[in-house]
């Protein structure tokens, strides 16, 4: 199976859709560059972690960056076009997610109600959440048909927040353009195995499971039993912690071959 | 027939600079009765600041938004009405609500519609006690920011305070409140289009488009009033003063984004103000009066739009 992520110089796109049938489309190829400001805190929550006790992503994973498109291209087109047209290509593009210059990660006690099924009591728990505050942009690099560039590009321009809805976004500027590898998040099996992994910020994020990945596993509305479309890898950031200050952590974006690595390997 | 004097607006964006004094609108919690603990994030370029979380400003419009729709004669549900901050998910373990769906709740309450809900899904209980339940949901049409405190401009005094025992026996305590004062950078969305909405299909489930009308006029007033009277924490003894308010709103009127832009940034009302086009209008205020006649323009001219997918729909 092609792994979205390395799949960067491909000229032709796996579309599989509704995870049996399988066509070849053949279509040049762009990659478009978003680049998006944060105009406050936000919090991408980092898979698997507690809800009650939630870490944050200096950026958006690359589940969060495909199912960002659908939601706003709903908006945008409607579903049909969505799903007839953009969907196959949303689970099968290539994906890039360079993070901001600087990220500094803040834990944050909140309030949390819940009100107990039998007795209506409610009962008030302290829970914790980290918030990041960003220095720079993020950017998001999408491989896409070039028939489609303008309908990408529209979608990419609406997208309005990553991952929770509170975490605002707006989009500056969209362009053609390839990515730095360098300075993108990367899995970890596609860095070189002698690369010095311990100051780079890592963790777990979650990808669409493959390219075969169906409409009605990733829409939360139908009812039926899905398997489950998202996997969880560990990932690599190209930051670097340079301070702690009293429960922050500061982070500066620097790129995988400043540190002597070459690198992630090209598959 | 409803004779059309507004215009549409597709979603509306705040970026202000807030000025509040003596204030501790947002707290991180208590060390026990020694301290009340002030809300702090570190910035990016390495200096840790004064915030007060978005949750706590979301939580006051819900209450306000929830007065002006009662007033204006728009319906909530019965979670809305004794303000249940659960809203819809409140009302699904009632038998009369075990079939709830989206169009019902968007139907029938403004608060929910516009402050979003979500009923988790459940899974049946083997021993066939608890159905299975479908996850319902709608996201917030309003999204506030954290308002961070520009570095330079906020200080933090010390108050020490006494209250009585729960008994004559323990007598006076003691406790150290914080009284924090600065200016503020603070971010607010409100995405008019969705109202009466299925936003998930964008399919439209409100088609009377005086409630429409009626519930973007009270979000838009509970805004307007809770950036001009401050609403938050520990208001009943340390009410702020507000000393300050100035920034931009920017209205795009069809379909998009309205820009937002860090307050933290010397310069945001001039980036804001060259974004001004066509479809985005970019209004710039200094001062509170500025800032209320803006939204009374607002309040009185405008009506939510209908998303270009749904103009396109039939």
């Amino acid at each position: 199976m092609t792994d979205p992520l390395s799949a960067g110089s491909a000229q032709a796109v796996l579309v599989q859709d509704k995870g049996a049938k399988q066509t070849m489309e053949m279509s040049s190829l762009i990659w478009l560059r978003a680049d998006y400001h944060l105009p406050a805190t936000y919090s991408c929550r980092v898979p698997m972690s507690s809800i009650t006790s939630a870490l944050a992503l200096p950026a958006p994973g690359p589940a969060t960056v495909r199912l960002a498109p659908i939601r706003t291209g709903i908006e945008a087109f409607g579903v049909e076009y969505v799903q007839s047209t953009l969907f196959p290509h949303i689970c099968a593009m290539p994906i890039h997610i360079r993070p901001p210059e600087r990220v500094a990660l803040t834990s944050h006690v909140l309030r949390a109600y819940k009100v107990e099924d039998k007795t209506q009591e409610t009962n008030e728990a302290p829970i914790f959440r980290e918030m990041v505050h960003a220095q720079g942009s993020v950017t998001v690099y999408l491989q896409v048909p070039s028939h489609l560039q303008e309908s990408f590009s529209s979608i990419l321009r609406m997208i309005g927040y990553w991952g929770q809805a509170s975490s605002l976004a707006w989009c500056t500027e969209i362009s053609a353009g390839a990515p730095s590898t360098q300075e993108c998040v990367v899995p970890l099996r596609l860095l070189r195995g002698d690369a010095p992994l311990r100051p780079f910020f890592s963790t777990i994020l979650s990808e669409f499971r493959n390219g075969s990945v169906t409409w009605k596993e990733v829409m939360p509305v139908v009812r039926e039993r899905k398997a489950n479309p998202l996997r969880l890898d560990v990932y690599v950031w190209p930051l670097m912690l340079t301070e702690h200050h009293g429960s922050g952590k500061l982070f500066v974006r620097t790129p995988f071959g400043e540190l002597g690595s070459n690198g992630p390997n090209k598959e | 027939m409803h004779e059309q004097t507004t215009s549409p607006v597709y979603e509306v964006s705040f970026s202000v600079r807030v000025a509040w004094q003596a204030h501790s609108l947002s707290n991180a919690g208590n060390n026990g009765s020694n301290r009340l603990l002030p809300r702090r994030q570190l910035l990016a370029d390495g200096t840790e600041t004064d915030a007060t979380s978005g949750n706590i400003a979301k939580h006051y419009h819900a209450g306000l938004l929830a007065e002006y729709l009662e007033a204006a004669g728009s319906p909530l549900c019965p979670a809305c009405r004794t303000r249940d901050g659960r809203r819809a998910a409140a009302l699904i373990e009632q038998a009369a609500y075990r079939n709830l769906s989206i169009d019902q709740i968007v139907r029938d309450c403004g608060v929910c519609d516009t402050h979003g809900f979500l009923v988790t899904a459940k899974n049946a209980a083997s021993d066939g006690t608890t159905e299975a339940r479908q996850r319902l949901s709608k996201h917030s049409l309003i999204e506030f920011s954290f308002a961070l405190a520009l570095p330079e401009h906020h200080a933090e005094t010390v108050q020490l305070v006494t209250r009585s025992g729960d008994t004559k026996e323990e007598g006076q305590m003691l406790m150290k409140m914080t009284a924090r004062s600065g200016e503020y950078a603070l971010c607010v969305r409100y995405k008019c289009a969705g109202i009466g909405m299925d936003t998930d299909k964008w399919k439209l489930i409100v088609d009377d488009e005086r409630e429409r009308e009626r519930r973007h006029c009270a979000t838009l007033k509970a805004l307007r009033d809770g950036l001009l009277s401050p609403q938050g924490a520990l208001t009943a003894t340390m009410l702020p003063h507000l000393t300050g308010l100035r920034g931009v709103i920017a209205v795009c009127t069809s379909t998009g984004r309205a820009p937002l832009y860090s307050a933290l940034q010397e310069d945001f009302i001039l980036h804001l103000s060259a974004l001004a086009s066509e479809s985005c209008r970019i209004s710039t205020f200094e001062t509170i009066e500025e800032f209320h006649t803006h939204m009374r323009a607002l309040i009185e001219t405008t009506r939510p739009a209908l998303p270009a997918a749904w103009e396109h729909h039939d």
